[in-house]
């Protein structure tokens, strides 16, 4: 029993400081947004609302955030399109290659976002559409298509598949079948798939720091070139407005499907 | 008969995976293999570089400069690795064994910072380590000096710890759900302590996820040049921060795609390896 005590209390101190250590920075952006002073500092010297005023009414950070939420929108859109029907015939085909397929479409997860940055700069460059929000488009859809299709296929295959044959059975053609019991069945994995999707793009940076011209920059690549330039609390407050965003659709996420079903997952193929 | 039985079975066509497969192999594959031959100066639009064929390859490979860089990310890597490694087991095995409200609080406390975004964490960290930050208004509390640690490996490292963490508790909690909890009620009733049962019991079992979780953090590790960047300076070079320079600074298209496939070439030779350690450590 005292050892079960002391094991326990282990367990709560090693989780306090594991807390600290990752919730530490993002208390002190924060912190640093609700300064009244003019630099960045902390503990900061005084509180107001001036920097988070000031980036509400900022035209470069709201048209970066407008860009951001656009694109978060259109690439989880573009991947469901492309990763559901692909997930569709993945969970159920047992076809010849349809492993080694699987592997193909999940590839982009394992490589560098930064190579693949590289890469599509020179070919968009090619293709005339280098800084367009199209490029940007393509870049996110490859990022974001492998999280799609990884959270569709691990609740197509958690269906039974008898539900399917027996709409069959009873005499409903494949695309009744489809419309009537598949897709209501796993279009919480869409749904899903399509907020972390949106989440992914929302905060990627490498591919969209190289492939953004001036009007099509995302929200973090503004924030990373006013960090570079000047280093101010308008940052803080900045991020602080992303924070509350992404733990809003974080909230929703957890609300809607819980997040241990869609988080721990990486090892369900 | 058969013939209903075959038709009644719910199987999609392999064409459906068509769409996905085509536009990975436009925009993925694609651009890749122009990123070798941009490397190679093959069909490069300046004149000078026409066909350049192995010479950066050379130029990188034999410049004490360059090796420098590889040897500093490749040890940044390993080190960032084996941190969050030590960091993130015990979170992992604090998240599979919690329940209900705990649980909630554990997965939300380690995922929501991999949701705010590497620009804003990383900057966090430069207040956190800033000459009028955290660690300093902490020291000059207590009476000690103030030092400048930004700008230095140490904030590197530290930096990417938190950035990569949540990948590595998730790959280790993943495998830890799956250990069927009798197994250790076995080991216990058998009369194992606590420590024995872990030792012998879960951390064999979880080793998967460990080695999964390892990979994914050293390869993101190898790629990630924005906390090197906001964190670092002129010392603290990696390759892809120089594959970054070489892009936007320089210009140097060729000699950029050259050195990220040095980068690419490192990562896969990682993966190459753990395949050949687990093959040869397989009964």
């Amino acid at each position: 029993m005292n050892w079960q005590r002391r094991r326990r209390l282990v367990a709560v101190g090693y989780v306090g400081v594991a807390a600290v250590f990752i919730l530490a920075p993002l208390l002190v952006v924060a912190a640093v947004a609700f300064t009244s002073a003019n630099f960045v500092s902390f503990p900061p010297t005084g509180w107001s609302l001036r920097w988070i005023n000031k980036v509400l009414a900022d035209d470069n950070f709201m048209r970066a955030l407008a860009n951001s939420v656009l694109l978060g929108f259109s690439a989880a859109l573009f991947a469901a399109l492309l990763a559901t029907p692909a997930a569709l015939a993945l969970a159920r085909g047992g076809f010849r290659g349809a492993a080694e397929l699987e592997s193909f479409l999940l590839s982009p997860l394992s490589l560098p976002a930064l190579i693949l940055a590289i890469a599509l700069l020179f070919y968009l460059a090619r293709l005339g559409l280098a800084g367009s929000f199209a490029g940007l488009l393509i870049g996110h859809a490859i990022i974001v298509l492998p999280y799609m299709l990884r959270t569709v296929l691990a609740v197509y295959r958690g269906i039974d598949p008898s539900l399917e044959e027996a709409a069959l059975v009873l005499g409903a053609t494949p695309r009744r079948a489809f419309l009537h019991v598949t897709l209501p069945l796993i279009r919480p994995g869409i749904v899903a798939g399509a907020l972390l999707a949106f989440l992914v793009s929302f905060d990627e940076v490498a591919v969209a720091l190289l492939l953004s011209s001036s009007s099509s920059m995302t929200l973090p690549v503004a924030i990373l070139n006013h960090v570079t330039h000047n280093y101010d609390p308008a940052v803080a407050a900045i991020s602080l407005v992303k924070i509350v965003l992404v733990v809003a659709v974080l909230g929703i996420l957890e609300l809607w499907f819980g997040l241990d079903r869609i988080m721990l997952t990486r090892e369900a193929r | 008969m058969a013939a209903s039985i075959a038709r009644d079975r719910w199987q999609p066509s392999a064409a459906l995976a068509g769409p996905a497969s085509l536009f990975l192999i436009g925009f993925f594959v694609g651009p890749l293999l122009l990123g070798v031959g941009v490397s190679l100066g093959v069909r490069h639009t300046s004149a000078s570089a026409t066909n350049l064929g192995i010479a950066l390859y050379v130029r990188i490979l034999t410049d004490i400069y360059y090796l420098e860089v590889m040897l500093a990310t490749l040890l940044l890597a390993l080190a960032v690795t084996a941190a969050t490694l030590v960091v993130g087991y015990p979170l992992a095995l604090a998240v599979s064994r919690a329940r209900g409200a705990t649980r909630t609080f554990l997965l939300f406390l380690i995922v929501a910072p991999l949701l705010v975004n590497v620009v804003v964490r990383s900057f966090g960290w430069m207040v956190v380590f800033g000459r009028s930050g955290l660690v300093n208004a902490a020291l000059g509390l207590v009476g000690l000096p103030m030092i400048d640690i930004l700008h230095s490996w140490l904030a590197v490292g530290i930096a990417l710890v938190h950035v990569l963490l949540p990948f590595m508790v998730l790959s280790i909690a993943s495998t830890l759900e799956g250990i069927d909890m009798t197994y250790e009620e076995a080991a216990a009733t058998l009369g194992a302590r606590p420590w024995r049962q872990f030792l012998h019991v879960v951390l064999p079992m979880s080793l998967h996820g460990a080695v999964t979780g390892c990979l994914l953090v050293f390869a993101l590790c190898m790629g990630s040049f924005v906390t090197v960047m906001m964190m670092g300076d002129n010392r603290t070079m990696v390759l892809s921060l120089l594959v970054y320079q070489q892009l936007t600074v320089v210009s140097d298209w060729p000699f950029a795609a050259a050195l990220g496939m040095v980068l690419l070439a490192m990562v896969m030779a990682i993966f190459w390896l753990q395949a050949r350690i687990v093959r040869a450590l397989a009964p």
